[in-house]
């Protein structure tokens, strides 16, 4: 099982913050995600990847959009605006 | 001279001698520097001697036009004002958007430079035939908040927009802003330098149409940009500002806490954007010619008037000073506005003395005595500091309306190695253990500690870096590519926030300014004046005193690592740091020690008007 969280506008389009799915790798995932939340594709999530301007903290840390990306039992994935400025 | 975007004049208007004249400006220095902050540097340094105390009468404050202002293209309506910070003994520039920028420019000059001082308090007033002085008794020295300042210039001078100073500014406070149409350019004490010269406010008239060399293509160019500033790209600056950041960060152990002893902070769930816009949202506003409107309001209590919030408002008058009530920080950051000084500044001054007063490193007697409640987490103590600094009418907020850097030198102690600036600027909202390639754009920045005009943590937060431990030549790389777009962006002027809905920065940058301009602008000529801007302020600092070990930053960072979150145990190499400086000023084209080489120093000079070094 993993979690993602949502921040900013994915939390606000999504009307939820934290979402529990099976997943292997960013890209299981994300399609997971997107799946569960409609709302986020394409503009946020797009078929398993993330759309132009959305990143990943894996346990908040490491930032990363690859969708090979291995996750394990109780990863966290953090999604992220890469517009994080101003 | 082009046909279009440029005047070819700038006003240079003599405070104490009470005259103005027109200077002209030739095609290729304009070209060189494009306009905004870098046609603000190039004045600074032509209209002053070196070594000017920036308080004094020979220092200049230049108000710089950018080329696009005053045309339909969004965004455009910005000016930066320009002088040596009293702050920082160094270059300073703010920019802000609104009415006044459009005014001025079509006072038909591209820039308007006050020099000396008034021999009572005034206002000035441009127009396109030059600038009158007119004494303002019944403005200064009344404690007058901001928007009624402005209220009462309004209605005294409907035909004029206004740039006006606070409280804070005829104070000399070392951080006050100069603030119009509800915007401020806040950093770096440049209110301060106008209140020095005894004006209050500068009027603008302006009513000549700025000329647009092709105006079909600038039309075409401004309807597809308009459309692409509402793109997914700034979706996030629509629904819900800045603010967003404050979550993300703090989840990322990004999140300056508690003067930076911390990167998470325990009540961010309460002031987060999030939250914020759930619970207090009550309107949305943009600047003047803005298409984005980034602008979000929030309720203060029911039945006042809403508050506009920023993430650097909120970080640094919140987790900063330990505070967590969405109430207390609203209320400060209103409260900075309306006298008139920097909330990064403030926040990080009054987050500083929280912590020299909870380490008991106050001098018995007065400081201490006044200190005594100045805890983390005391929201009416932050209140009143701020009245305090704004008017120095404590000991306290004497000291503290000096900045953290001076504070700490009198304080002394350990007290200097946790002042959290670079250069004496007060360090904005991004922790830098935890976004290391934005701390080396921090470090080396020209203004100081600076998220303008360095946006290095887009590299941090790209995953195309190790945020915690970037590669020296990697994150020089970045730093140079981030801190040139904004020179651009900054020089043209547009707003920072369309960026992303760029696809090809320099190459849309040059054709914007070909349209308006008539003038043969390609993308290859705008990253070479990325870099001269760049240059012209390195030059204008060496000039005023820079020395190589002002790029860095405080021991803290160094010496303390992180405590929790996602970044517990990050702190910065100091070695790996060394590293990264010497990669970007190779990169920059500098000397071994930082400086310009003195062929290319010689070279820009020429052509400059000399005077930089
Ligand atoms: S995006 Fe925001 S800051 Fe930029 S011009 Fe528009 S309203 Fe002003």
């Amino acid at each position: 099982m993993v979690t993602i969280e949502l921040y900013g506008v994915a939390r606000l389009r999504a009307g939820r913050e934290v979402i529990e799915l099976d997943a292997r790798s960013l890209g299981e995932a994300l399609l997971g995600l997107g799946a569960t939340c409609p709302v986020l594709e394409p503009s946020i999530v797009a078929g398993g990847r993330l759309a132009p301007g959305w990143l990943v903290a894996l346990n908040g840390a490491q930032i990363t959009a690859d969708p090979e990306t291995p996750l394990g039992d109780g990863d966290v994935v953090v999604l992220v605006s890469a517009d994080a400025g101003g | 001279m082009g046909r279009g975007g440029f005047f070819g004049r700038y006003l240079r208007v003599d405070l104490g001698q009470k005259r103005a004249e027109h200077v002209p400006l030739d095609e290729a220095t304009l070209r060189a520097v494009v306009g905004g902050v870098g046609l603000g540097a190039l004045l600074l340094g032509r209209e002053t001697p070196p070594g000017f105390d920036p308080l004094g009468p020979e220092a200049a404050l230049v108000l710089a036009f950018g080329p696009l202002v005053g045309t339909p293209l969004t965004t455009s309506a910005k000016l930066a004002f320009v002088a040596k910070s009293p702050l920082t003994g160094r270059i300073s520039d703010g920019l802000s958007s609104s009415a006044f920028a459009i005014a001025g420019k079509r006072a038909g000059v591209d820039a308007i430079v006050l020099v000396g001082a008034a021999e009572e308090p005034s206002i000035v007033l441009v127009d396109e035939a030059g600038a009158t002085l007119v004494p303002c008794p019944e403005l200064w020295g009344r404690d007058f908040a901001i928007s009624e300042a402005s209220e009462r210039l309004g209605q005294a001078y409907p035909d004029h927009r206004f740039a006006v100073i606070g409280v804070a500014g005829e104070r000399l406070v070392r951080y006050a802003g100069i603030a119009n149409d509800g915007r401020h350019a806040g950093r770096g004490g440049l209110g301060a330098v106008l209140g020095a010269k005894r004006v209050k406010a500068i009027g603008v008239r302006g009513i000549r149409p700025v000329p647009l060399a092709d105006a079909e293509a600038t039309l075409r160019i401004a309807k597809d940009l308009a459309r692409r500033s509402l793109g997914p790209a700034t979706e996030k600056y629509r629904s819900l500002g800045t603010v967003a950041n404050l979550s993300t960060f703090n989840r990322l152990a990004a999140l300056p806490t508690r003067n930076f002893q911390a990167s998470t902070f325990e009540d961010a769930r309460r002031i987060e954007g999030e939250a914020l816009h759930e619970t207090r949202e009550r309107g949305r506003g943009s600047c003047k010619s803005c298409t984005i409107g980034c602008e979000h309001f929030f309720e203060v209590r029911p039945g006042q008037r809403p508050v506009k919030m920023e993430y650097e408002n909120l970080f640094a008058l919140g987790p900063l000073c330990g505070i967590g009530d969405p109430e207390v920080v609203l209320r400060a950051s209103s409260a900075c506005d309306e006298l008139g000084i920097d909330t990064i500044s403030a926040g990080g001054t009054i987050a500083f003395a929280m912590e020299c007063a909870e380490k008991g490193l106050f001098p018995a007697g007065p400081l201490a005595e006044e200190a005594r409640d100045l805890v983390f987490g005391a929201g009416e103590r932050l209140l009143s500091m701020l009245e305090d600094i704004a008017r120095r009418r404590t000991p306290l907020g004497d000291l503290l309306a000096e900045g953290s850097r001076r504070a700490a030198e009198i304080v002394g102690g350990e007290a200097p190695s946790f002042a959290p600036h670079v250069k004496g600027l007060e360090i904005p909202g991004y922790e830098p253990r935890a976004l290391q390639t934005m701390a080396l754009g921090f470090a080396v920045g020209t203004r100081g500690a600076d998220h303008n005009r360095s946006g290095a943590y887009e590299a941090d937060f790209s995953g195309k870096v190790n945020r915690f431990e970037p590669d020296a030549a990697e994150a020089a790389e970045h730093a140079v590519a981030a801190e040139d777009r904004a020179a651009v962006m900054d020089s043209l002027i547009l707003c920072k926030f369309l960026r992303r809905a760029m696809d090809d920065f320099y190459g849309e940058s040059a054709e914007m300014l070909r349209a308006v301009t008539g003038l043969p602008f390609e993308a290859k000529d705008l990253v070479e004046a990325a870099g001269r801007i760049t240059l012209v302020r390195r030059l204008f600092n060496e000039r005023e005193g820079w020395t190589p070990a002002e790029d860095t930053l405080p021991a803290r960072f160094f010496e303390e690592k992180l405590p929790g979150g996602a970044a517990k145990g990050a702190g910065i190499d100091r070695a790996r740091f060394a590293r990264s400086i010497d990669a970007y000023h190779a990169r920059r084209g500098l000397d071994e020690r930082g400086f310009v080489p003195a062929e290319v120093a010689r070279e820009m000079m020429a052509w400059m008007g000399g005077k930089y070094r």
